[in-house]
């Protein structure tokens, strides 16, 4: 399969409205060529409307969307060089699969040699062979994904965005077709640009993630970046496993900033002790009760009733067992704080004065 | 056990009921249209249904039909198609506008043609200027019948258009499919068999029109009586035999269209399923 240019794309500005609905709030973005981009995001929170604004599906009110450096606001979407797949697929129910992949080069008159073999090499690339007589109802889940897949690349488009890409197929398949995708993106070099709800699936298959909530663009960035830096409190509470504590002051070694603050407490960022094992800052950590013990195959998510607050920990498999109900100490390394001003990570006092004695 | 029977018996009396009704309301009448119209015989018969004005009639009526199906099935496609792809200012409006000549009696629409079409009208000098009759004549038939039948075709593909949504109509248009190509390889395969379903009882509805048509013909023998009228005047003038014989034209074409219906029916059926 020959390697594609790919375009880079660029928002600047955007806002959509639907009727008295701001569905997006000043948009401003930067994608690479050949990236693989996430749109991540809870329901309602903008993401569909700006994949449809960027394939001419939706005119923005304002601002401009820019395709290698031109802006195309006034070109028509089948002249973007996007290709689409839907989130429920769209394919064309009373056309075969063979049609549906030959349907964006036969409206391009490409000759029928050429959408012949076009259209055997994709079926090959997305291991359907010998489907092509059938139509869409007669296929399973992923087959129609990987079917999508293919129309949408037929025409060589130089962007691929994808709404919610495995939404409709069920959790097992879902994980294989994640890094199928990723791996069929990757080999193309396509831009892409595929919309989620789901973190995992936004970590696993994307170079970049960006955050969208409420029609606006939260924070853009690679995973880690997400996660060792969140700039907003809703991405702080988003990404990650985050559990929300008001009385983070009453946590040894935290003490109290400004009045109206938050702490946000992951699961990585603590550590439990039985009561008989030996732990380092005994003097820096807080008595906890197992409330829920969560089996997750690699490891063992604990519950522990903190002040209050229900804080989740992983636990290794090879460590002693604990029991619910079991007092434990727990060790909390660090925790993010949401202020007005913003968020910061907040690092146990007692990390510090034992690294000034050392 | 006990409610199984119980659910028998229910079920074979709500049958019978349905039954007797059926015998009482359309067999029994039916069966009395076909003996009437043969009272004097086969020959009183045929002569009374090749009788010039009957065929004239008939083939009005054909033409009234036609026309009205086509124009409908024009008007049908394009209503419904933009009420279920766009959204606009006015949907709700326009989409209970196309039903308005299922709730207007037929006579109302006949009296509102002549007042828009008839000698007080502001518009009647300058048709009649170009020559145009409408009132007393074949077009104005055409139109009573149209309006009476122009919700039929919009109604069947409403809904069939609407769970269909614009997804793939979308995805075609974004691969540089135009309208035309959208239309005939995505929108119609999904309408097509609701769509014939609408012409068949559009059609079958124009056939039957009496009221609206009657305001509007003006009752010319031979030239703007459709099969209906021409069956009342048969029937005032005391012509029985006459009466029922033309009845059982109209009988035929209804029993033609119903044909059709089942086999439509059944052909989508198959298809969707
Ligand atoms: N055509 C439309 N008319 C009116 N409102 C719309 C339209 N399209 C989207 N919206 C609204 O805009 C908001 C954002 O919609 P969008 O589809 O972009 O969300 P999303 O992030 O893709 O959500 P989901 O994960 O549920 O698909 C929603 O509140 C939605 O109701
Ligand atoms: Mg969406």
């Amino acid at each position: 399969m020959e390697i594609q240019n790919s375009s880079s794309i660029e928002l600047r500005g955007i806002n959509k409205s639907f009727g008295s609905f701001q569905a997006s709030k000043d948009i401003n973005l930067t994608i690479q060529g050949g990236r693989l981009v996430a749109l991540l995001g809870p329901s309602g929170s903008g993401k569909t409307t700006i994949l449809r604004m960027i394939a001419g599906l939706e005119q923005p009110d304002s601002g401009e969307i820019l395709i290698d450096g031109k802006v195309v606001n006034d070109v028509p979407g089948s002249e973007r060089g996007i290709g689409f797949v839907f989130q429920s697929y769209a394919l064309f129910r009373y056309m075969t699969v063979y049609d549906n992949i030959a349907f964006g080069l036969r409206v391009k008159r490409v000759p029928k040699k050429e959408v012949d073999s076009r259209v055997k090499e994709l079926l090959k690339l997305i291991g359907c062979e010998g489907l092509e007589k059938r139509y869409p109802g007669q296929l399973s889940g992923g087959q129609r994904q990987r079917v999508a897949f293919a129309r949408a690349l037929a025409p060589n488009p130089r962007i691929l965005l994808l709404d919610e890409p495995f939404a409709a197929i069920d959790a097992k398949i879902r994980l294989e077709l994640r890094s199928w995708l990723r791996e069929m993106i990757t080999r193309l070099g396509i831009t892409s640009i595929f919309v989620t709800h789901d973190q995992n699936e936004a970590i696993e298959v994307a170079d970049d993630i960006i955050v969208t909530n409420e029609g606006r663009i939260e924070q853009s960035g690679s995973a880690a970046e997400l996660y060792s830096s969140p700039r907003t409190p809703f991405v702080v509470k988003f990404i990650g496993n985050s559990v929300l504590v008001d009385n983070y002051y009453e946590f040894r070694s935290f003490s109290r900033a400004e009045a109206d603050t938050v702490g946000v407490i992951r699961p990585e960022f603590v550590e439990i002790y039985k009561t008989s094992e030996d732990i380092r800052y005994s003097r820096s950590a807080d008595e906890g009760y197992v409330r829920d013990i969560i089996f997750r195959g690699s490891s063992i998510e604990v519950k522990v009733d903190i002040h209050g607050n229900l804080i989740s920990a992983i636990r290794s498999i090879n460590d002693a067992p604990l029991e619910i109900g079991e007092k434990v100490w727990v060790f909390v390394y660090r925790m993010f704080l949401i202020g007005k001003d913003g968020v910061r990570l907040v690092e146990n006092s007692a990390l510090r004065e034992n690294s000034i004695v050392i | 056990m006990k409610t199984q029977k119980k659910g028998g018996a229910v079920k074979w009396i709500l049958i019978t009921i349905c039954v007797i009704f059926l015998a009482v309301f359309l067999i029994l009448p039916l069966i009395y249209i076909l003996s009437t119209a043969f009272r004097d015989g086969i020959s009183s018969y045929i002569k009374a249904v090749t009788d010039e004005y009957a065929v004239k009639a008939a083939l009005l009526t054909l033409k009234a039909t036609f026309f009205a199906v086509v124009i409908n099935t024009i008007f049908g496609l394009f209503a419904s198609w933009c009420i279920c792809k766009f959204t606009f200012r006015g949907k709700k409006v326009l989409s209970t506008f196309i039903d308005l000549p299922v709730t207007v009696s037929p006579i109302i629409a006949g009296l509102i043609y002549i007042l828009t079409f008839g000698r007080q009208s502001f518009l009647y000098p300058i048709l009649d200027d170009m020559g145009i009759q409408i009132i007393f004549a074949v077009p104005g038939i055409i139109l009573a019948t149209i309006f009476v039948t122009f919700p039929f075709i919009s109604r069947e593909l409403i809904p069939v258009l609407t769970a269909q949504g614009t997804d793939e109509e979308e995805a075609a248009a974004l691969m540089g499919a135009n309208a035309f190509t959208i239309f005939k390889n995505i929108t119609f395969p999904h309408i097509k068999w609701a769509l014939l379903y609408g012409i068949v009882l559009c059609a079958a509805r124009a056939m039957g029109e009496f009221g609206a048509v009657s305001v509007l013909s003006g009752h010319l023998r031979g030239k703007t009586n459709t099969l209906p009228l021409y069956i009342e005047l048969l029937y005032q003038g005391y012509d029985f035999t006459g009466a029922f014989a033309s009845s059982s034209i109209l009988m035929i074409f209804a029993i033609i269209v119903l044909i059709l219906r089942v086999i439509l029916e059944q052909r989508g059926k198959k298809e969707r399923g």
